[in-house]
């Protein structure tokens, strides 16, 4: 007899098919800048969260079990938080250009999570708490937000190293002809570009394919401010994702806080977040530097999410 | 004050209230953080030998890297971005607080305007007043040198975030010091049927019956058993005398006198009937044996060591089962002469085993213990006010951006030119949009009837 899949799964099988078709064309639309691309790629996302918010309310709803509490479900909640996030400030502050990336991760994330899947698994006893639908959804928001910052922070790196390269690189003539002592503000039809790439500006009159691919992106001041705002949505979630952890440690384990790897890495990236929004008030400090900080950041929420939970055993190790 | 000591303070208060030295601070704190998260905490000493390399091994333990959070130089950080928090808030925070209203050079403030309009310098300013008092800015007029300048500030009060924060990990600091004074914690393997003194306070906890559940569950990969509670039933007996049932589970502590008692863990301790000659040996068998302890033979140096004790045995292969539920219980006993281990076996409940010497041990029976940790902290609800303080200050601070418009109107032989600056705690270019918006908005509204003013929006240059 032919066995169905369960709804949950086909709703899964959905959500990454549309992150994968939508990572592709907005990957497409940040090469190409064919906007149809973007306007296929918007809503494939859109479907992705939308398919995946059901999924995660149909596991519910079947196996009566709050599907968060193992590595499958959060990172199946990580994939649309990250979207959901992204899909936020695109709207915003015209980010799609950087849509195909966070997709794409997402998707990554999302097909990882499939292999941690063991069924309907009810919950160890420190885990039957009403904290499970509040820690848990706070923390795994953080995470996604850091993960649209690190996109972001990645591409002004890519930018300012480009512009660096550039500025080193001996130009021809007609490249600083074209670009040099503009002052002039140009419109992509998205964010405004200031010049503060020159040498990128220059380069993409003069008819570089690469430097004017950079140039279509936002100046690097625009990119440092949207590293800024996604970090400040990220870090009030980390810090109330520890408190309300803390809280919930006070019920479970007799104290709110208990040196747990999990609770000390968490403790780590939340310190290496305050240090980038304390640089971040120093005008020196701000741009290649911070950013610097905030790529390093995410590396440390990946090692509070994976690397404590599948090498480092502890209170918080709740990989099934 | 001598003018040496002066110097030093001087110097302390230049290093601590220096942003880049807390955020060295912070990075040393972040990465000795790390270390404790990287390197197991409170282990054996033999167990960083077996970890690590024997040079690594000893760096662990000669550095107290192995309790690194409770080490003096983990607190001594805490301490020293304490205070470093502390001289920040003082010098820079609380001053910054509230800036002084000061002329500016308008054209060298990267955020920057001017609007020619016609009219008389007087109504332009009072037109310019109104139009920022209906946006919500908070108008001053101050005159400096005879000019008379207007200052119109937006979320002056969020100015206070960063003071907020630090406020909130202060309150942090300080509740985790009232627990370090005045709390204390610690555990209790509690037999059924066994009474404690709670400590602290007159009162007692009698443990009436343990009781777990585990549930088989096939997953893909194999045979799991999942925990699904485990439950307390106590008679707490308080200072009026009055016994009462409570039951503690996890994540639902009770609270005797203020002090927590919370499900932690459990296990099983042992009664042994132990003969010799076929004599039962009273002082060894109405003993409770736990996990590790021993039965020493009388007149020998022979001892029998509690092992383990075995839930269900496998009735195929005679070997523990991974199933913790109990079917079919055995103890795993070791023998040891002299030090030296003998043999070992595992024993069925209510089998004997000969140890030799007309010796014989028989596990009678098995006692659930419960696991509880108590804990007494007065600091809690300092801590939690304390983080929700620091949570608010955050907020404040990431989403209310104070800023500051300079505005001077002058006359112009055509009317006047307004000039316009900003200025923002985090910046320029977060202001920027918003700054152009404003610029737009106020050109707007400067010639309601004109037909435009003399200048393009693209001239409000940044």
């Amino acid at each position: 007899m032919q066995q169905h899949m369960p709804l949950d799964a086909v709703l899964m099988v959905i959500a990454i098919g549309a992150y994968v078709i939508s990572a592709l064309a907005l990957l497409g639309y940040f090469f190409s800048r064919e906007e149809w691309l973007k306007h296929l790629g918007i809503p494939l996302a859109i479907a992705g969260v939308a398919a995946q918010i059901a999924q995660l309310v149909a596991r519910w709803e079947i196996t009566h079990i709050w599907p968060l509490l193992n590595l499958y479900g959060s990172l199946s909640l990580f994939s649309v938080v990250s979207v959901g996030i992204f899909i936020y400030f695109a709207y915003r502050y015209k980010l799609w250009f950087a849509g195909g990336f966070v997709v794409g991760l997402a998707a990554l994330f999302l097909a990882y999570a499939t292999t941690w899947y063991e069924g309907a698994m009810p919950a160890v006893p420190s885990l039957q708490s009403y904290w499970a639908k509040i820690h848990v959804p706070l923390v795994v928001a953080s995470y996604g937000a850091f993960m649209v910052a690190f996109v972001v922070s990645a591409m002004y790196l890519l930018k300012y190293y480009y512009e660096q390269r550039l500025a080193t690189a001996p130009a021809p003539a007609n490249l600083a002809m074209a670009g040099g002592g503009s002052s002039a503000n140009l419109n992509t039809g998205e964010m405004r570009v200031r010049l503060d790439s020159p040498n990128i500006a220059a380069a993409a009159a003069a008819g570089n394919a690469t430097a004017y691919w950079f140039n279509t992106m936002p100046s690097l001041a625009q990119l440092d401010i949207l590293v800024y705002r996604v970090v400040a949505v990220g870090l009030p979630l980390l810090t109330l994702g520890i408190i309300t952890g803390a809280m919930w440690a006070h019920e479970a384990w007799g104290a709110y806080w208990q040196w747990d790897p999990k609770e000390t890495a968490a403790l780590f990236s939340w310190i290496v977040y305050a240090i980038y929004m304390h640089l971040h008030t120093r005008s020196a400090w701000r741009g290649v530097r911070s950013t610097w900080i905030s790529a390093v950041g995410f590396l440390t929420i990946m090692f509070c999410y994976f690397g404590v939970n599948l090498w480092i055993s502890g209170l918080h190790s709740y990989k099934m | 004050m001598t003018a040496t000591v002066r110097a030093y303070y001087e110097d302390f208060i230049r290093t601590f209230s220096n942003v880049l030295f807390a955020v060295c601070l912070l990075l040393i704190w972040g990465l000795m953080t790390l270390v404790g998260v990287i390197v197991q905490q409170g282990k054996d000493p033999s167990d960083y030998f077996g970890m690590y390399a024997p040079p690594l091994a000893r760096m662990i333990l000669r550095l107290n890297i192995d309790n690194i959070y409770h080490s003096p130089y983990y607190v001594g950080m805490i301490g020293l971005i304490l205070i470093s928090l502390t001289v920040c808030t003082f010098k820079r925070v609380i001053p910054a607080r509230l800036p002084a209203l000061r002329p500016v050079k308008i054209d060298k403030i990267p955020l920057n305007a001017g609007v020619d309009v016609p009219g008389d310098e007087a109504s332009v300013r009072a037109h310019v007043e109104q139009f920022f008092v209906k946006r919500g800015w908070q108008v001053r007029n101050r005159e400096f040198d005879g000019t008379e300048w207007t200052f119109a500030d937006k979320h002056n009060w969020a100015r206070r975030g960063v003071l907020i924060a630090h406020i909130g990990f202060a309150i942090i600091a300080a509740g985790t010091t009232v627990y370090w004074a005045k709390g204390f914690s610690g555990d209790s393997a509690v037999l059924v049927g066994q009474t404690i003194d709670v400590p602290h306070h007159n009162a007692t906890l009698r443990l009436n019956n343990f009781n777990f559940k585990i549930q088989p569950i096939m997953t893909k990969s194999g045979m799991v058993y999942q925990p699904i509670d485990y439950v307390s039933n106590v008679t707490v007996v308080g200072d009026d005398g009055l016994p009462k049932n409570e039951t503690i589970r996890v994540n639902h502590p009770i609270d005797i006198g203020g002090t927590l008692f919370y499900q932690a863990s459990y296990g099983f301790a042992l009664k042994f009937l132990v003969t010799h000659d076929g004599t039962r040996s009273a002082a060894l068998s109405d003993k409770t044996y736990f996990t590790g302890d021993s039965i020493t033979l009388p007149g020998s140096q022979r001892q029998i060591q509690v092992m383990q004790f075995v839930p269900t045995v496998d009735r195929q292969t005679g070997q523990p089962s991974a199933d913790p539920r109990i079917n079919d219980p055995a103890v795993a006993l070791a023998v040891a002469e002299g030090g030296q281990t003998a043999g070992a076996a595992l024993v069925p409940m209510k089998t004997w085993i000969d140890v030799g010497d007309g010796w014989r041990v028989t596990p009678e029976q098995y006692v659930m213990v419960s696991g509880l940790q108590y804990r007494y902290d007065p600091g809690v609800p300092l801590v939690g006010i304390g983080a929700f303080v620091l949570l608010a200050g955050l907020v404040i601070s990431f989403y209310f951006l104070p800023a500051r418009l300079f505005v001077r109107v002058q006359s112009a032989p055509q009317g006047c030119t307004v000039g316009l600056a900003a200025m923002t705690v985090k910046g320029y270019d977060i202001f920027e949009t918003q700054f152009g918006e404003l610029v737009a908005d106020l050109r707007k509204s400067l010639a309601p009837s004109a037909p435009a003013s003399s200048l393009s929006p693209a001239e409000a240059t940044t």
